[in-house]
């Protein structure tokens, strides 16, 4: 078997063991980890999305994960700026 | 021979991310600070990310997510700052200060704020030094 091929799917594993640790960790009392949490999930499952879709000649897998990782980090910075309020 | 390079970024890709994963899991909820050793925790996630993106052929998409990675983590750490660290714990926002009595050279704020007052005893020891005029009468 390839060592690319079982590679790839070590990182898939792993990322989601990852996913399952930030969903845990989102649980935490404070809504910034909710936040961080959630920002984590996005990025593993863009990451997972350009492994699998190599391997199972997925349509636009590259211009998805893109999109994931570019509207996360809007979505999430926007949120923290809610949060954060205004300067005192 | 760059299947195998690429087999290693990937290999050393997951073992970060596991890495970080154990760690995110590790930490006690109840120790301090636990918000921000979690973002530093995922910071760790992040380089694996753009070092398994390097591995798969991925170059601009690592890029993007380098400069991008640490808005977050500074957008989220500021937001929990200003909101609920602040704000659920007052004693953050004192300093203690520490002064050591015996140091010739540094003084407490309080100290040096007590002699510069008015009624300070320091201005009171200088008043033997004062200045007397003599009032000279021309007509003598």
């Amino acid at each position: 078997m390839d060592i690319l091929f079982i590679s790839k799917y070590l990182v898939v594993i792993a990322l989601i063991i990852l996913m399952l640790a930030a969903l845990r960790a989102s649980a935490y009392k404070s809504t910034s980890m909710g936040l961080l949490g959630s920002s984590v999930i996005v990025n593993a499952f863009a990451l997972a999305l350009l492994i699998i879709g190599g391997l199972y000649n997925l349509e636009f897998y590259r211009d998805i994960s893109l999109a994931l990782i570019f509207f996360g980090f809007v979505g999430t910075v926007a949120f923290a700026v809610v949060l954060g309020g205004d300067d005192e | 021979m760059i299947e195998y390079i690429q087999s290693a970024l990937l290999i050393i890709s997951a073992f970060l991310i596991i890495i970080s994963a154990v760690g995110v899991l590790s930490l006690k909820k109840d120790s301090k600070n636990v918000v921000y050793a979690r973002i530093h925790i995922f910071g760790v996630f992040d380089i694996a990310c753009i070092i398994a993106m390097i591995g798969l052929g991925q170059y601009l998409l690592a890029g993007i997510y380098f400069i991008l990675a640490p808005f977050i983590a500074h957008a989220i750490a500021n937001a929990y700052w200003k909101k609920e660290d602040r704000e659920n714990n007052l004693d953050l926002v004192t300093v203690e200060e520490v002064v050591d009595d015996n140091n010739p050279f540094i003084h407490s704020k309080e100290k040096m704020q007590a002699l510069e007052s008015e009624n300070s005893e320091k201005l009171k020891a200088d008043e033997r030094f004062s200045v007397t005029m003599l009032d000279i009468d021309e007509g003598e």
